[in-house]
């Protein structure tokens, strides 16, 4: 099953490689993958390039089809994967291109507290934070929506749940898109999702989703970093989760709808996987409805995550989170389709972006940015692996000219998690993180050798080709101290 | 029989039977054995039955294998033991299980959902192979 790529792979520039249309009949466009010499290796081990070349067989895609350098072995679409379809030249959606948990992104948070402050209570602190917030398979939420409130959650987004008292205006500020992404139908979004998302908003979920206590191990930009709040060995806390279970039920229920959508729309696609529908069709229009519906409920989940973990530190530290500064800094998505104007070959166009794994980072004087970053560019949240890294980057004006303005997710994996098991054999992956200074505790310790550091490539080399190829700059190198994991 | 195989970020499950019925039954197996540690302290006290329709035996064994996901996901219900009669283009079902215990049940993973990548129901020499990666 797991071949290596043999394809065509050409260096366009040192951090840049392009499988040319020519490698398969129905390609619209080449593709482009972003890395260097070294993830390139690895990146080869598997069939991750096919799959950039595949999607490029999308009608109406726009320029390439482009994969960030933590590109991995998705299904249909690569993990790490950029593609922008101009709806006005048949352009479609596809709901796997944004992925089974819809609107999954990164939040953070930071404090007044420094590492000195928290070391004596770290253990208290991650056993509270492990005791109060809700992770793991089958856990619901402390948090109750009936069904006509669920609606006005589905349709507005974080302003929803802030209005409730769970949060701040400034929490809308700082968060992509404002928390709410226009055009959301309740409606459209099915019983089934709704019964599965019910008890979910405000649970962190299994797999690689996290909540960690981290603290800024090192600033490379002093300026962007000032402008964020963040300075060296400050106290932060990066939340990474989406949809929960209402995502993943729109996700399907679209697929499901368009299984029929190539034969009914002349589409030829070489995955089942990667069905889609022209944006302007009856089917494309009402997935997007959904599709916003469900971002925006993953935008209230980590809200709400966010709201558990202030009032976990406030009593924790005696203090309130007011008093605590624990401000949101940004929150962005990774997993998620957006109607956004770019330019390609000299043309104003408006784009449908989906972003499978892969971050929006808008340059500095962007109009969608908040005033306080407008001059550093748009914070990107960056999650490592629980034992090494996450990192805060800033866009530039790289990401605008070569990838539709998006940047990498994340470190992506190295290892199968058959393999990162088999790897950890009857290690204890909790007492090794602990001897490098971090406390970690997961419902399964399954859960945990699967996604030990070792099954991730490092993240550092990933930021550095995002860096170097000047699609986001670094800003701060965070160091986690403390984990909770489903 | 059977068993899981690799694909980065998600779990592959592969699984061989004689004869069409016993295939589904064992995938709906191997999917709960993804989600839960030991399959074998799922008691099997409550019973729900499963009636579909459909053309194509590898969507089938999708819309199978996904309704039982739903319902853990809906109901907390744990399956271990399943009884499947394919008749035409028609799929009847049993599952037996019960609500899910964290006292008595460690779960292994989360699963998000059954993708269509590289999903496949195959005839072989002796029996059938199908394959269904799920996302973790």
């Amino acid at each position: 099953m797991k071949e290596s790529y043999q394809g065509p792979l050409e260096r366009v520039s040192e951090y840049c490689w392009r499988i040319p249309k020519s490698y398969k009949q129905g390609m619209r466009v080449p593709g482009l993958i972003f890395s260097d010499e070294r993830l390139l290796e690895q990146v080869k081990k598997d069939q991750a390039p096919d799959q950039v070349a595949n999607v490029a067989f999308l009608p109406g895609i726009q320029y390439a089809s482009l994969a960030m350098p933590d590109i991995h072995w998705g299904y249909g679409f690569c993990i790490g994967g950029v593609c922008a379809t101009d709806p006005d030249e048949g352009g479609v959606i596809s709901p796997g291109g944004v992925g089974y948990d819809i609107n999954c992104g990164v939040r953070l948070i930071r404090s007044n507290l420094y590492y000195q402050d928290v070391k004596p209570h770290l253990r208290q602190l991650v056993e509270e934070l492990f005791r109060q917030v809700p992770t793991g398979v089958g856990k619901s939420g402390k948090y109750r929506f009936d069904q006509k409130e669920l609606k006005h959650l589905l349709g507005e987004g974080s302003s929803y749940v802030i209005g409730r008292g769970l949060g701040t205006s400034g929490d809308l500020e700082y968060t992509e898109a404002g928390g709410h992404l226009d055009g959301a139908d309740p409606d459209a979004v099915s019983d089934r999702a709704q019964m599965r998302g019910a008890e979910q908003c405000g649970t962190l979920g299994s797999g690689n989703h996290f909540l960690e206590v981290q603290i800024v191990d090192h600033v490379f930009d002093e300026t962007a970093a000032a402008a964020m709040g963040l300075e060296k060995d400050m106290v932060c806390v990066m939340i990474h989760s989406g949809s929960r279970g209402l995502g993943y039920q729109v996700c399907d229920d679209g697929l499901a709808m368009l299984r029929k959508s190539p034969e009914n729309y002349g589409i030829s696609l070489p995955d089942r996987q990667l069905a889609c529908a022209p944006v302007n069709s009856p089917e494309g229009q009402k997935y997007i409805a959904a599709m916003r519906a469900a971002a925006n409920f993953a935008w209230c989940n980590r809200q709400l995550l966010m709201q558990q973990a202030r009032e976990v530190f406030g009593r924790v530290f005696g203090r309130s989170w007011q008093e605590l500064q624990m401000n949101l800094v940004y929150d962005v998505c990774h997993n998620i389709a957006k109607f956004e104007e770019h330019e390609v070959n000299g043309k104003r166009k408006r784009l449908w972006v989906h972003r499978k794994g892969a971050t929006r980072a808008f340059p500095p004087n962007h109009p969608e940015i908040p005033a306080a970053y407008r001059k550093i560019g748009q914070p990107v949240i960056i999650p490592g692996d629980m034992g090494r890294a996450s990192w805060v980057l800033a866009g530039r004006q790289g990401s605008m000219e070569q990838t539709f303005g998006t940047t990498c997710h994340g470190a992506g994996r190295a290892m199968s998690r058959t393999s990162a098991v088999k790897e950890a054999g009857g290690r204890n992956i909790a007492k090794e993180l602990e001897a490098k200074g971090v406390i970690a505790r997961a419902q399964s310790r399954r859960g945990l050798a699967e996604e030990q550091p070792k099954a991730y490539k490092n993240v550092d080399d990933v930021v550095e080709v995002v860096h170097k190829a000047g699609l986001s700059a670094k800003v701060a190198r965070m160091r986690p101290i403390g984990v909770i994991k489903g | 029989m059977y068993e899981t195989f690799e694909h980065t970020a998600d779990l592959g499950l592969r699984v061989r039977a004689p004869d069409l019925d016993r295939l589904f039954a064992e995938a709906a197996q191997a999917l709960f054995a993804a989600i839960v540690d030991d399959l074998e302290t799922v008691r099997p006290t409550q019973k729900i039955d499963v009636s579909l329709h459909g053309d194509d035996l590898g969507y089938l064994l999708f819309d199978w294998l996904n309704e039982l996901l739903y319902r853990f996901d809906t109901e907390h219900l744990l399956f271990g033991k399943f009884d499947v009669r394919m008749e035409n283009q028609n799929l009847h079902g049993s599952a037996w299980g019960e609500p899910l215990d964290p006292a008595r049940h460690s779960l292994a993973h989360e699963v998000k959902a059954i993708t269509y990548h590289g999903l496949k129901v195959e005839k072989e020499k002796d029996g059938w192979l199908a394959e269904v990666i799920v996302d973790i």
